[in-house]
């Protein structure tokens, strides 16, 4: 198989994207817990479509965690059991006075 | 008995027995997880440690499965239990009968912790 810089994950990009669908999605709202289910599908919809219009043989798992801000702790990690020449991932986070967002992008060479 | 793969022959698809199993990966991550958190309370410097090493720990029994070609993302995410409303998704752009997720919810008292495995085909 023959890779070229087009195989190769571009972080830059992706965080761009990230970036773009959550300010599009969230904006200025207020954490409203009746919301948060459409806005999640929303992020991760718009996050995959622009994703997959890159055309790039990738898979991509996009995921996205929206809390309350309400002083408590919160913490992730990720491992990942993959090809780190052609994978990667990032994430990107939206801090608000009300709330915390955090989407986190995985993409998988095929 | 013993399968040999020639080095001209080109497998598109897992074989049946060795495909993504997600109820048997959820069993794996519930155990990891409430062997790991079941007697502890919420400390912020331990949930961070706890965060790396849940994700290791269930990356390694993945491995030990031995499923082909598997690639593997494990993610956990500790919370602090303070009543604050949280909520966590995930869209995938992927083969879906290859590929798969397995998730599993803890929670107690202090804290709550969620893990997502996705196992994503490389062909």
């Amino acid at each position: 198989m023959d890779f070229n810089d087009e195989t190769v994950f571009d972080k830059e990009q992706c965080i761009d994207i990230l970036k773009k669908a959550t300010e599009e999605v969230l904006g200025k709202q207020i954490y409203t817990q009746n919301l948060t289910g459409q806005w999640i599908s929303n992020i991760c919809e718009k996050c995959t479509k622009k994703l997959v219009a890159l055309n790039k043989p990738f898979k991509y798992v996009v995921t996205c965690v929206i809390m309350q801000r309400n002083g408590a702790g919160l913490h992730t990690a990720c491992s990942c059991f993959w090809d780190s020449a052609n994978d990667g991932s990032c994430s990107y986070r939206l801090e608000d006075k009300s709330m915390y967002c955090i989407v986190t992008c995985f993409a998988l060479a095929i | 008995k013993v399968e040999r793969t020639d080095d001209k022959s080109y497998t598109i698809q897992p074989h049946f027995r060795k495909k993504f199993r997600p109820m048997q990966v959820e069993g794996i991550i519930q155990e990891a997880l409430q062997e790991k958190l079941g007697k502890e309370k919420y400390n912020v410097d331990k949930a961070q440690k706890w965060t790396r090493e849940l994700t290791e720990g269930i990356k390694t029994k993945l491995k030990d499965l031995n499923w082909d070609r598997y690639k593997y993302i494990v993610q956990v995410v500790i919370g602090e239990q303070r009543g604050e409303g949280i909520k966590m998704g995930t869209r995938s752009f992927w083969d879906s009968d290859t590929d798969n997720l397995a998730k599993a919810t803890f929670s107690s008292d202090s804290m709550f912790a969620v893990a997502v495995v996705f196992g994503v085909y490389l062909y």
